[in-house]
Formats: structure tokens, C-alpha cells, sequence
């Protein structure tokens, strides 16, 4: 017995030997083989080029970045736009997919009905195909000179949404923070043990500082509202959402809330009758069964799956390279075609989505396992 | 609440009128809800039968009737939708990509049939149905034109990208999922981080290393053409998904169906082809659809890297003269093609789902 | 490894082209080693085989071997140089030009493979070898030229870059267009062209990137742009293909004169020598007057000694190139000289009737000229 487990545990031993090798191998010949070849056909190499001046504007970022900028800060507003783009759809989906879901689940006819088409209609499509739609409508709105006004909010147009926007220097974003802190700590220290409680007086206090402490501390010439107005061939003032980034956001959270839609749903059916009926034996009523049983464990049944469409949503920005929104994806496409440093700009473009998609999965799993019912695996 | 609709017996007419009711009008905010979205429901089902039926033209290519109306110039199709479908295939050698996709799709309805369950079966099915598929698009034999390869376009080929990924893609599953459940660490650690990497990164990119940076790593004699690589790397990306779910399915099987089967001298061959995998796989027949239907869908994004698939012939064919205007339309015929594949096959999905949960009790 | 490439066809040219490759540079020391032993290794065997009067170089050799040649076309429609008609088939200037090169090399203008590649890929396409040759209205710039390791035929084409507006802004100069919305081509050097220029006259505008055409001209219709910068017979074409050409106009502004150029992977120069004559010989046809109907009576009776090594009709053309000796002949029976290519596809027969101008002969009024074949 003892010497087949030995025997066993020999040909484990070599078997990964053999495995570890053979990777080894490979790599260093997809090196060799890439170096080889890159210097025959006499390609720069090395990522002295991120420092060299693109020459090439990108039509939209959060950060500064200009024809002048160099690579590596084009690099860094096109992951800052992918971040942006993947949140704020994030976000959306997630509201989308919950009020597909509990349509789902609900018990009225037209809810179900609506909330099924919607789902079998987003979802039973491509989302690059969305993506295009969305754009082609976004961009048959009417052009500037003739915008659609949305009644002092701002203007729709083929060159996106203008909204007015708070009009706030450095000094009043420090007042905000500071109140905010102010009152998070204040709610902390004196808010009761109701769980609502310490978040509303929190949120009222932040409303209430803030507003104080802006009229008191702003500077009088400045208007607290930009308005976005038309001035030659464009709107100046407020804030603009371009089309190509609301085509991917309404996208993503069409095909997104489609998808958690049905992750919402599946958390509810999860929840287990006997549950239910335990509570209302013990006169629990409807709202207290909803609130303290059913949503709770539909959460909990719902965050791997919602894990994954989080990470499946990170990825899809991809496709805004599609409609021209300069997302990661197509700031490094582009930079490759420019600079022609194909190898080093795949490596920061691989680097970058695993980082993302790392980050979102560790804290997805960082809430699952706050959140686990202790006692069960 | 949800689902006690379903196991109630079929109520008779006035029991039927009395739970539309109920599902309708059960209390007054009930009611509100139901008004208001009856509203959004009708509005919208009105203004799309009035552009797409009633406004709409119907007729043979001609685009100046489709100026004069307000609603869909179905025409288009017309005149462009042979593009569409075939992108840049010979015109007169059509008739081979569409024998060759009605092959696929018989090979896909085939394998749904219960009958043909079975790793042998399955395969052969899948290997006879890919091998005709490529022998009539390719040519060569038969007295066929060869064609090659950046000519096929269409509808078929997202058809043989999709398949493509399918037959490669399920056996390398197969074989991550058993290296990541393998007791020797190495093989272990290799697997999952290969797993997890490939998970990580979005398909557009792999596919775009694929395309261009493979040719610089590997020898040119391993290289392939585009098309090739781009599928290999696709199967790539849809194994990882894969071996996750076969990997679940692995999971649910009591570990003591394996100690029993190792008990009674099977060796570690038979075990996972006869015990293991088989129950995986019917354990995870909804997630394994649900990922292939994800993957059909997906095909859709080698258009981004120069591939003339349904989608991208599709912005070509509006891209050009006087049919620009009718995008919507073109977008439309192309997105019920996607729908009816992928409508089709998740219907499928939802039924073994349900089939499975009735047998299970 | 160069292994592949050595093993396949071993010439005293690519023996020092493969030595060349593995010039000692800071980055490589790594591999030289390796590199030198089986540089030598190579040398050694290649020296070992007869090597043959004309090399044509490894890329001509391995287009004789496929027996076809990889040329660009595009992932949808590029008015005019490369565009798919409703069958699926491809034309226009940029895929005559293929044909003309196939017809070159292999005697056959369909034995050509056209490749659709995006404007962002057609470098890592020609670099992994997925193509042979870039023929896609490719300006020659000075980063490509050496960064990218491309290597440039003489221009084949000469564009200007110009602005096609919407007609309803009535512009009439750049300076008009402040803070406008200009569509541009995304990873072309129209990008750069356009940057300069604005930012020299202190234009302050918006760009907007995309990868196709077919997109880029949708927004343009639509007017989610107010401009379209582009290479200008690209945008005369966009302009007739217009839902309504009225409503477009193109500016007499002049943002800059680019040469278009053929580009193959840099270090084989026998490829390069095949373009620059392939070119020449098409506009030496045009001077002389041979045309696709007249080349077989020409070629029974040439005028002068030039015309006839030219059609191959005295021997010594087609060997020093590695080619057959009726390699032009052959090519301008298939596709014409270059006035025809250029009337057939973008000038007065094709639909959008563009004027010669510079890519006329020098003789014309334009920047064309024939080399000396002697």
C-alpha cells in the first residue's frame, strides 16, 4: 500500500514537473520568438514612447488631455473614461434591473407582461447592435440651433444633453466636504439604533450644512447655476453628456438591466416558501416579511450572480470603441496605430482590465461575505 | 405572489375573469400601476405597428416611395439584405452559404433532441455537422470554387464563428475544469490562474491579440490565417466560462458517487466520462445554454476587429448611397435574426430548466 | 525565430538581411547569442545552395508560393478606393492598384486576396503578416516610416486633406468653424494633420474618432458633427453619396498635401523595387499612350526602344526584378494605365467625376512622373 501511494505521488511529482516546464517553455519562446521578430522587422520596443507627445486630441475625458499631452496621461483619461462610463452603468443597470425584477415577481399582469418584454427584447440582442441603435437615434436628434429646450434644465441635441450644472469653485467643494464629514460623524456619534436612522439625519445635516455654508461662504460675483447657452456652433456653460457616452450608458443599462433583472428575479424565487409562511405565523406582517426576511436572503442569493454580470458589464465598455467613445480600449487601439507599440500597449491595456475587474470582484466578495448568514456555508 | 399562478389547476371562465382581477386590480394602487403601465403598453405597441405596418413601404427597392412616408422602408431589405446575409461572399456561390448554415442550425436542433445526449453521440454530431459546414464554405473538393476565407461574410459566418468556438471551446472546458480540480498543486494553481486571467479581460481584447499579436509569438508555421486564430482565441475565452459552470456541476455530485466508483476499481478515465462528467453536465444544462447563447450573441463583436460578420455587413450596407436614411430598418432585420437564435435557444434553456426541477421533485 | 523564413528560401540577400536583423542592439543582448548561432547556422546553409540571378526578395517569393497576393481592403466602405457593392464585391482606386500589383508578381489580377482590415489595424496587420502590403490611401509619415518599421513606395496617390461641411453653417474657412465638432478618421494621420492646423490658427474644436467610415459618415449625415476632415477625394465622395450633396460643402482650405504612399515591411527591398516600377510603368503607359484597348498593337509595333522593354517585347524588364519579362504588358491589359484605373474609379466614369488635379502627369499640370526605364 505504501509503496503505490509512494509510486502515487512520484508520477504527481513529475507530471507537474513536466506540466511547469512545458508552460515555462512556451513562454519563453512566444518571448524569444516576439523579440526575434520585432527587431527583424526593425519595430521600436520598450515603453520609451508614453512619454513622447500623442498629437491627437481625444473628444472627451475627465482630466486634461490634449494633442500635446503625452501617451501615458491619454492612456490614463481613456481607463478614467472606461471607469466612468462602467460605474455610472453599473449604477444605472442595477436600478433598472431591480424594478425589472420585482415587475417580474409582482403580481400584477401588466407589470409582468412589461417587465418580460423588456427583458426578452435587451437581452435577445446583441449589445453591440444596441450600442449602434442608441447611437443612431442619439445622433438624429436635432442640431444645436434648433434644441429641443427642456424647460430651464437644459437642451437636448445631436451633440448630446447641456444641462445646467452647479457652477462650484475649490473653496465650496471643500465646504461640502467638510460638512459631509460633519454630519456622517454627527449621525454616527448621536444617531439611535434604528437602521434608517443615523443615514437620514446624516443626509439631512449634509443638505442643511451645505446650504448654509454655501451662501454664506460663496463668492458673490459667481453664479451657484451654469447655464448652458448656444454661442456659435456650440452650447458653452453647464455640464454636457455626449451622445456617444449616453449610447453606451443607455445600452448598458438596457442589455445590464435585462440581465439583473433576471438575477433579481431568480434572488426572489430563491427565497425559500417555508421562510415566508414561518414569518407570517408569527404575525409578521407583509412589509415586515419584506423587509426583515425576503429582501435580505434575495440579496444574499443574488450577489455571486450579480458578481459576474458586474464584471460582464466592466468589459462590455469596450464596445464603445464602436461609436467613438474613447474608452481604454480605444485610446490604446489608437496609440497602437499611432505609435505602432502593439505589444506594450496590449500588456497596459491587460493590466488595466485586470485591475478593474479584480478590484470589483474583491469587493463584490468583500460585501457577500459581510453579508453571509453566520452558521452557514 | 410570484408563482402561485402557476400550480393552481385551470380556474373555468368566471374563476378566470375573477383572478384577471385579482392580477389587475387587487387593491387602488394596485389599480393606479396597472392603468399607468396599460397606458405605456398601448402606446408604445400603437406607435410601433403604425411605423412598421401601417406607414410602412413594402415594396420592391425603390427609394423615392420611401421618402414620402413617415414609417419603416422595409424596401431596404430588398435591395440591400443579400449583403446583409452574405457579406462579402461570391455572389453566385450564395446558395453554398446558405446550404451550409441550414446545416448548423439542423446540427444545433439535432443536439437539442434528448435522444442524442451522450458525449459520443454528440460529438460525432457536431464534428459531421462543422466538417460539412467548412467543406461547403471552403470548396476545393467537389468541384466546389475554394473561397477563402476574408470573403466569408454574413450570417454565415457569425454561424461558423459561433460553432467554431462551440466544438473547440467545450473540450478545453472539459479538460480546465478537471485541471482545476486536480489534487496536484500545480496543475491546480495553473488552471485557476489561467481561468481567472482569461475571465478578467474582455473578449475584444483577446480577440484583438489574437489578430494582431499572435503572429508575432508564435512561428509562422503555427499561425493559421485570421479567421482561425480569432476562433481559437474565442473558444479560448468561452472555455473559461465553461469550465467554471462544468466545474459547478462537478461540485454538486456527492463526493461519495467518485470514492464509491474508485472503491469498486474504476480507474480515473471511466470515472469522469461515465459517473462525472455526464451528471455535470445535466446538473448544468440552464447555465451551459445560458453561456451559449451569451456566445452567439458575443460573435457579434469580431465586427470591431475587420470581420464581415451579420453585423458589420450590416453597417456596410447602410453605409453606402441612397438607402442611408434606412438604418433603423437594417438594424431591425438584424437584430430579429439574432432574436429568433437566441430567443429560440433560451426558450430551450428555460424549458430543461423547468424539466429538470420537476424531475428533481 | 527566423528559422521559418530562412529554411524556406535561402538567397545570399536574405542571408544578409537575416544577419542584418540581428545587429547587436542594447535590447536584444538578451537573445544575440541564440540569435548569432542561428544566424550563421542560417548563412551556412544558405551559402551551401545556389542562389539565383534576380532575389526577389522573401516576400515576392512567399506571394509565388501562396500564388496569390494579400492585399487591404477595408471593414466596409471607403468611397471610392475600396468600396463592397451590393453583391459583396469589392472596387475602387486602392483595389486596382492591388489588382495591378497581383497582376505584377503573378500574371493574374485575381490572384489577389483582399483582406478587410480597419485603418487601425492595417500596421499590426502587415506586421504579423497577415497581408503583404498596405495599398489603403496611407500617408507616408515620419513615425510610421521608422516607429512602426514600414517602408514606403514612392506616393502612389497625392491628397490633400481637406473639410467637408455642412452647407447650413455657411463656413467658408476654417476660422469659421470655431468650436464646431470635426469627424475624423480614428488612428489616421488626418488626426494629427487637423490638430496642427487648428492649434497653429488658435481654432479651438472638438474631435470626434471613429474607426469606420460607415460611421463616421453617419454622424456627418446626421449632423452630430459640423465638420468632416478627411482625405479630399474621400470627401467628395462622402459629399455625392450624401442624402442631399447640396447640404455639404467642401472648403477650399487646404489643411495639408499628403503623399500616399504603398507600405511593405521594412528590410525587403526587392518587394519595394516591385511597387516603385509596378507604379512606374503604369504612368509610363499613361505618357505613351497605352491604354487596356491598344497595349497588344503597341506592344506588335513599339514606337520606341523604352516602350518596348517596357511591354516586354525586348527581354530585360521583368528578370532584374525577379519577375516575367512581360510583367507590364500583362498588368496593363488587365487594368489599364494609370489615367484609366484613376477615370474608372474616382474620376470622369465612375460617378463621382473627380477632377485630376495633382495626380495628373507633370505634363498636365501634376506631381505624377515615370521613372527612366533603361
Amino acid at each position: 500500500m505504501l509503496r503505490v501511494l509512494r509510486n502515487r505521488r512520484t508520477r504527481g511529482y513529475v507530471i507537474q514537473a513536466a506540466v511547469l516546464a512545458a508552460s515555462l517553455l512556451l513562454t519563453l519562446s512566444f518571448v524569444l520568438t516576439a523579440r526575434d521578430n520585432l527587431v527583424s522587422q526593425g519595430i521600436a520596443t520598450g515603453f520609451g514612447f508614453l512619454d513622447r507627445s500623442t498629437g491627437w486630441p481625444i473628444n472627451f475625458s475627465i482630466i486634461e488631455a490634449t494633442d500635446r499631452s503625452p501617451y501615458s496621461r491619454m492612456l490614463l483619461a481613456g481607463f478614467l473614461n472606461t471607469i466612468l462610463v462602467g460605474l455610472a452603468g453599473l449604477a444605472c443597470a442595477t436600478c433598472v434591473g431591480l424594478a425589472v425584477g420585482l415587475m417580474r415577481v409582482s403580481s400584477n399582469l401588466i407589470l409582468n407582461v412589461l417587465g418580460t418584454v423588456f427583458v426578452e427584447t435587451f437581452r435577445n440582442v446583441p449589445l453591440i447592435l444596441q450600442v449602434i441603435f442608441w447611437y443612431a437615434i442619439l445622433t438624429h436628434m436635432p442640431s444645436p440651433r434648433a434644441a429641443i429646450d427642456l424647460a430651464g434644465l437644459g437642451f437636448l441635441s445631436n451633440r448630446g444633453l447641456m444641462l445646467a450644472a452647479p457652477a462650484w469653485s475649490a473653496l465650496d467643494l471643500a465646504i461640502i466636504a467638510l460638512s459631509i464629514i460633519a454630519a456622517l460623524f454627527a449621525a454616527h456619534r448621536f444617531g439611535g439604533t434604528r437602521p434608517l436612522a443615523p443615514w437620514g439625519l446624516a443626509l439631512a445635516g449634509i443638505v442643511a450644512l451645505s446650504v448654509v455654508l454655501l451662501f454664506l461662504g460663496h463668492e458673490p460675483e459667481m453664479p451657484l447655476i451654469s447655464q448652458p447657452e448656444l454661442r456659435g456652433l456650440r452650447f458653452v456653460g453647464g455640464v454636457t453628456i455626449k451622445p456617444e457616452f449616453s449610447a453606451l450608458l443607455i445600452a448598458i443599462m438596457a442589455f445590464g438591466g435585462a440581465y439583473i433583472g433576471e438575477v433579481v428575479r431568480g434572488g426572489f424565487l430563491s427565497v425559500d416558501k417555508g421562510r415566508l409562511e414561518a414569518a407570517r405565523a408569527l404575525g409578521l406582517s407583509n412589509a415586515q416579511i419584506n423587509r426583515f426576511i425576503r429582501i435580505p436572503l434575495a440579496i444574499r442569493a443574488m450577489l455571486p450572480a450579480l458578481t459576474n454580470q458586474y464584471v460582464w458589464l466592466m468589459k462590455a465598455t469596450t464596445l464603445g470603441i464602436a461609436i467613438g467613445y474613447p474608452d481604454y480600449f480605444m485610446v490604446v487601439s489608437t496609440s497602437i496605430n499611432q505609435s505602432g507599440q502593439t505589444m506594450e500597449l496590449l500588456l497596459l491595456l491587460m493590466v488595466g482590465f485586470l485591475l478593474i475587474n479584480y478590484t470589483i470582484s474583491g469587493t463584490m466578495n468583500w460585501i457577500n461575505g459581510r453579508l453571509a448568514i453566520k452558521g452557514r456555508s | 405572489m410570484p408563482g402561485g399562478a402557476l400550480s393552481r389547476p385551470p380556474p373555468a371562465m368566471a374563476g378566470r375573469l375573477h383572478q384577471l382581477r385579482k392580477r389587475l386590480f387587487s387593491n387602488w394602487f394596485d389599480g393606479i400601476v396597472t392603468l399607468l403601465a396599460g397606458a405605456a403598453l398601448v402606446s408604445i405597441v400603437v406607435n410601433l405597428v403604425d411605423w412598421a405596418f401601417l406607414n410602412a413601404v413594402w415594396s420592391e427597392a425603390d427609394v423615392s416611395q420611401c421618402r414620402e412616408v413617415s414609417g419603416a422602408c422595409w424596401s431596404v431589405i430588398d435591395a440591400r439584405g443579400r449583403l446583409v446575409l452574405f457579406g462579402l461572399y461570391p455572389f453566385d456561390q450564395h446558395w453554398r452559404s446558405t446550404l451550409a448554415c441550414l446545416i448548423i442550425v439542423i446540427t444545433m436542433i439535432l443536439s437539442c433532441l434528448p435522444a442524442l445526449w451522450g458525449i459520443k453521440r454528440l460529438s460525432a454530431l457536431w464534428i459531421a455537422g462543422f466538417g460539412t459546414f467548412v467543406v461547403l464554405m471552403y470548396g476545393g473538393i467537389f468541384g466546389l470554387s475554394v473561397v477563402t476565407t476574408e470573403q466569408w461574410g454574413g450570417l454565415s459566418l457569425t454561424v461558423f464563428i459561433f460553432a467554431g468556438v462551440f466544438v473547440l471551446g467545450m473540450p478545453m472546458a472539459v479538460g480546465l475544469a478537471l485541471a482545476r480540480r486536480s489534487k496536484l498543486p500545480v496543475i491546480h494553481w495553473l488552471a485557476a490562474i489561467f481561468i481567472d486571467t482569461v475571465r478578467s479581460l474582455p473578449l475584444l481584447t483577446i480577440l484583438f491579440a489574437a489578430a494582431v499579436v499572435v503572429p508575432f509569438v508564435v512561428p509562422q508555421w503555427a499561425q493559421g490565417d485570421k479567421l482561425g486564430r480569432v476562433v481559437v482565441a474565442f473558444a479560448i475565452f468561452y472555455a473559461a466560462y465553461q469550465a467554471e459552470i462544468i466545474r459547478a456541476g462537478i461540485q454538486s455530485i456527492p463526493s461519495g458517487q467518485e470514492e464509491a466508483a474508485q472503491a469498486l476499481g474504476m480507474n480515473y478515465r471511466s470515472v469522469v466520462l461515465d459517473i462525472i462528467l455526464p451528471q455535470a453536465f445535466r446538473n448544468t444544462l440552464p447555465s451551459t445554454i445560458n453561456q451559449v447563447v451569451i456566445t452567439f450573441k458575443e460573435t457579434s463583436i469580431v465586427t470591431i476587429i475587420g470581420f464581415f460578420d451579420v453585423t458589420a455587413s450590416a453597417s456596410a450596407a447602410v453605409g453606402r448611397g441612397e438607402w442611408g436614411a434606412y438604418y433603423i430598418e437594417i438594424y431591425v432585420f438584424v437584430a430579429l435574426i439574432y432574436f429568433v437564435f437566441v430567443f429560440g435557444l433560451s426558450r430551450y434553456g428555460a424549458y430543461l430548466e423547468r424539466r429538470t426541477r420537476l424531475h428533481h421533485g | 525565430m527566423s528559422f521559418s523564413r530562412s529554411l524556406g528560401l535561402c538567397t545570399k540577400k536574405d542571408a544578409a538581411w537575416i544577419a542584418e536583423s540581428s545587429k547587436p542592439k542594447e535590447e536584444v543582448i538578451m537573445i544575440r547569442s541564440t540569435t548569432k548561432t542561428l544566424t550563421a547556422a542560417a548563412i551556412a546553409a544558405c551559402l551551401a545552395l545556389p542562389a539565383s540571378a534576380a532575389d526577389p526578395g522573401p516576400t515576392i517569393t512567399q506571394i509565388q508560393e501562396r500564388g496569390s497576393l494579400l492585399c487591404t481592403s477595408h471593414n466596409g466602405s471607403y468611397l471610392g478606393f475600396a468600396e463592397v457593392d451590393d453583391q459583396g464585391k469589392w472596387s475602387g482606386f486602392d483595389i486596382e492598384m492591388c489588382k495591378a500589383l497581383a497582376t505584377a508578381i503573378l500574371g493574374d489580377p485575381e490572384a489577389l486576396q483582399l483582406i478587410p482590415v480597419s485603418w487601425a489595424q492595417r500596421f499590426p496587420a502587415l506586421q504579423s503578416g497577415d497581408i503583404d502590403v498596405i495599398i489603403k490611401v496611407t500617408g507616408w509619415t515620419m513615425s510610421r516610416d521608422t516607429d512602426l518599421g514600414l517602408q514606403y513606395s514612392r506616393p502612389y496617390f497625392i491628397g490633400p486633406t481637406n473639410i467637408l461641411v455642412r452647407s447650413d453653417l455657411g463656413a467658408t474657412s476654417p476660422e469659421d468653424l470655431e468650436g464646431g465638432v470635426f469627424c475624423i478618421n480614428a488612428g489616421t494621420s488626418i488626426e494629427r494633420i487637423v490638430a496642427d492646423y487648428m492649434g497653429a490658427r488658435g481654432i479651438s474644436y472638438e474631435a470626434l474618432n471613429f474607426e469606420k467610415a460607415e460611421e463616421l459618415r453617419a454622424a456627418l449625415y446626421a449632423g452630430r458633427c459640423d465638420a468632416l476632415a478627411g482625405f479630399g477625394p474621400f470627401l467628395a465622395a462622402t459629399r455625392f453619396n450624401a442624402p442631399d450633396p447640396e447640404g455639404f460643402t467642401i472648403l477650399d482650405a487646404v489643411l495639408a498635401l499628403e503623399p500616399e504612399g504603398i507600405a511593405a515591411r521594412e528590410g525587403d527591398d526587392g518587394f519595394i523595387d516591385v511597387i516603385n516600377w509596378m507604379m512606374s510603368a503604369l504612368l509610363m503607359a499613361e505618357e505613351n499612350g497605352i491604354t487596356q484597348a491598344n497595349v497588344d498593337e503597341i506592344r506588335a509595333n513599339p514606337p520606341s526602344a523604352s516602350v518596348e522593354r517596357l511591354l516586354g517585347a525586348s527581354p530585360g524588364v521583368g528578370e532584374r526584378l525577379g519577375l516575367s519579362d512581360d510583367w507590364a504588358y500583362t498588368m496593363i491589359k488587365a487594368v489599364g494605365n494609370y489615367g484609366e484605373i484613376y477615370d474608372r474609379t474616382v474620376g470622369e466614369n465612375s460617378v463621382y467625376k473627380l477632377p485630376r488635379g495633382k495626380n495628373h502627369l507633370w505634363s498636365n499640370g501634376g506631381l505624377l512622373y515615370s521613372l527612366v526605364l533603361d
